[in-house]
């Protein structure tokens, strides 16, 4: 059953130029889990996740959400997507960008829940300009799930927040699965891929190998999510 | 003060341009273009401003000075009916007409010519070769007449303006939607710029806004600013500065507050032609230099060289000060059909632009 699937990849390929960005890449997405793309700098993860939101178009293959083949405008009031870089209005107070996000995507009710997630909403005065840059990240976060989306595509989203708050999103992303919402997460970082109910690991715009945390570790034969991809990535290469 | 450090700085800038060829372009192309058209419409203007002559003097002098006129580089004559004259002026086909009257050569007897020079009078390029040639030719009529001290004495009519009007009132009109115009472009172009360069843009783009919402919302905050702006700039103009004005305040707030929605749509389509803000400034000598020129603000578009007309006939900032001319110094209302022209054209170049604008914001942004 097709539709089961929240995001469908079959066989993307994309060049920039003379950049292999993806290669052939194909992976599916379950609804209601949190789903973690690994790789380093470079491998393809943001280009992919801009797919899923039709900002990129693959030069061949298929990106498939919420059973709409994807560019599709009318699909996007149902996912969220939070850039790399904190993209926010730094003339804005916290909420006033929040209460744009949301009115773009018809969801004025959410601000103040979008804003109490991410614990903005005592600095919800304060102009974005002056904010740290972790606060500027997680006021990213609460722009991208304020319309409550049924797919959340985050692309690299604790960069810069310190651990406690990090532990603390995890939680929360951990909270929206289980009510039904698809995550699709973007890192680095190995010690969030744990928490990730399966990942795919990108190398080179190259689908490496997929599956669990625990898969993925026995496949390998090593005793850490890290040491796993770097062997991984070594007999690949 | 180290030199190795200076050094530093100066090698990096001139990295940096060495990667932004539209820049550098834009340093050596902008001077030629923007010099060479000044040099066109200034030396290159073939086409001296139409005179219209009447001849209806009953001795010789009429004939002796239409000839002389018809000599003069500064302006092309061509002889016409004293009854044609005033339409001939309004619509537009002569710049002046100048009729010798039946008792011309008797008043040159008596030692006093009046020659009547009926002028346009709205385009001031005009005025001052018209009133030269008529003196050369006199001068030269009387110097073939010696002993005699002939006096002239032209009776000169204006049927816009007159001789009260200075230089402002002249181009205070066509200035008043030349200032919103531009500050409202500039403003524009920097900040869709900003969302760009922000990344907001692509947040944007991976909403369920449309294309043409994103447009049409842009081009409505900005019309607001550029409204007050209008209202301001024209309160300005005709308490403070009390430039000369005709025409219907009402009509002349449209006509801007028009300038300004074409100066936002404008902004938003040329922003996707630029990456950064400083790219976004240079828009600024590419596009609204040369239409500035080429507007007929400070040379009329009827004495441009031929080619040049061309150009100016396609820009719609011609028609906005011409349709700001038509109310403010000629007093034309609505029911004018230059006006409705004048409208009309910049109310399309906003359709196109509005359309041009919206297919042109991408949703792939790189
Ligand atoms: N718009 C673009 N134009 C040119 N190259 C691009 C563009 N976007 C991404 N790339 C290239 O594609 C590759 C993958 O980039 P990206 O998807 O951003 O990687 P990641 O997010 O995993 O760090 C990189 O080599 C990058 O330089
Ligand atoms: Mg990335």
């Amino acid at each position: 059953m097709s539709d089961s699937w929240a995001v469908d990849v079959q066989d993307v390929s994309k060049n920039f130029g003379d950049v292999n960005a993806l290669d052939g890449v194909t992976l599916r997405v379950r609804q209601g889990e949190i789903y973690g793309l690994l790789g380093p700098n470079g491998s393809g993860k943001t280009t992919l996740i801009r797919m899923f939101v039709g900002l990129v178009e693959p030069n061949a293959g298929t990106v498939t959400v919420l059973g709409q083949r994807m560019p599709n405008v009318a699909m996007l009031s149902h996912v969220g997507y939070m850039t790399q870089a904190a993209a926010l209005y730094p003339g804005l107070s916290v909420e006033e960008n929040v209460q744009f996000f949301a009115a773009i995507n018809g969801a004025e009710g959410g601000v103040r829940a979008a804003l109490e997630f991410v614990k903005l909403y005592d600095r919800r005065d304060s102009v974005v300009s002056t904010l740290s840059g972790g606060m500027r990240q997680r006021l990213s976060l609460a722009c991208a799930l304020v319309h409550k989306p049924q797919v959340l595509l985050l692309d690299e989203p604790t960069v810069g927040v310190d651990p406690q708050l990090r532990v603390e999103l995890w939680d929360g992303f951990k909270e929206m699965a289980d009510a039904g919402t698809t995550i699709i997460v973007s890192s680095h970082v190995m010690d969030e891929a744990e928490r990730c109910q399966r990942l795919g690991l990108i190398l080179f715009g190259k689908l490496l190998t997929e599956g669990s945390p625990s898969e993925i570790r026995a496949r390998a034969g090593r005793p850490t999510l890290e040491e796993a991809f770097l062997s991984l990535s070594q007999s690949r290469a | 003060m180290s030199g190795k450090r200076v050094a530093a700085i100066t090698k990096r800038l001139l990295q940096q341009f060495r990667r932004d060829r539209r820049t550098l372009a834009l340093l050596f192309v902008a001077p030629i273009v923007i010099l060479g058209l000044l040099g066109y419409l200034i030396r290159g203007s073939a086409s001296a401003p139409a005179v219209g002559i009447v001849n209806e003097d009953q001795g010789p002098l009429g004939a002796t000075v239409a000839a002389a006129l018809a000599r003069s580089s500064e302006i092309s004559t061509t002889t016409i009916q004293a009854s044609d004259g005033d339409s001939k002026l309004k619509d537009g086909s002569l710049a002046a007409y100048i009729v010798f009257p039946p008792d011309f050569s008797s008043q040159a007897q008596a030692g006093t010519i009046a020659p009547d020079v009926h002028l346009e009078g709205s385009q001031p390029g005009t005025i001052a070769p018209v009133l030269q040639a008529l003196q050369e030719a006199l001068l030269a009529v009387a110097a073939q007449a010696p002993g005699s001290s002939l006096h002239v004495l032209p009776h000169v009519t204006y049927l816009y303006g007159g001789p009260g009007f200075d230089t402002l009132d002249y181009f205070g009109a066509a200035f008043i939607g030349l200032v919103v115009f531009f500050l409202v472009f500039v403003v524009t172009i920097v900040s869709f710029l900003n969302e760009r360069s922000q990344g907001t843009l692509e947040r944007l783009m991976a909403s369920p806004l449309r294309r043409g919402e994103i447009v049409l919302g842009y081009m409505l905050g900005f019309t607001v600013l550029a409204v007050i702006q209008s209202v301001e700039v024209l309160v300005f103009a005709l308490a403070v500065l009390k430039v000369h004005n005709s025409g219907n305040v009402a009509l002349i707030f449209g006509i801007e507050a028009l300038m300004a929605v074409a100066a936002v749509n404008l902004g938003i389509f040329l922003s996707m032609f630029a990456r950064t803000e400083f790219q976004a400034v240079q828009f600024i000598p590419l596009v609204i230099v040369p239409q500035f020129l080429l507007s007929g603000i400070l040379f009329s578009v009827s004495t441009e060289p031929k080619p040049l007309q061309v150009l100016s006939n396609v820009l719609p900032l011609t028609y906005a000060v011409n349709g700001l001319r038509d109310v403010m110094v000629k007093g034309a209302d609505l029911s004018s059909g230059s006006l409705q022209l004048d409208v009309g054209v910049v109310a399309g170049f906003i359709v196109v632009l509005v359309v041009a604008a919206s297919t042109t914001l991408r949703r792939r942004i790189a």
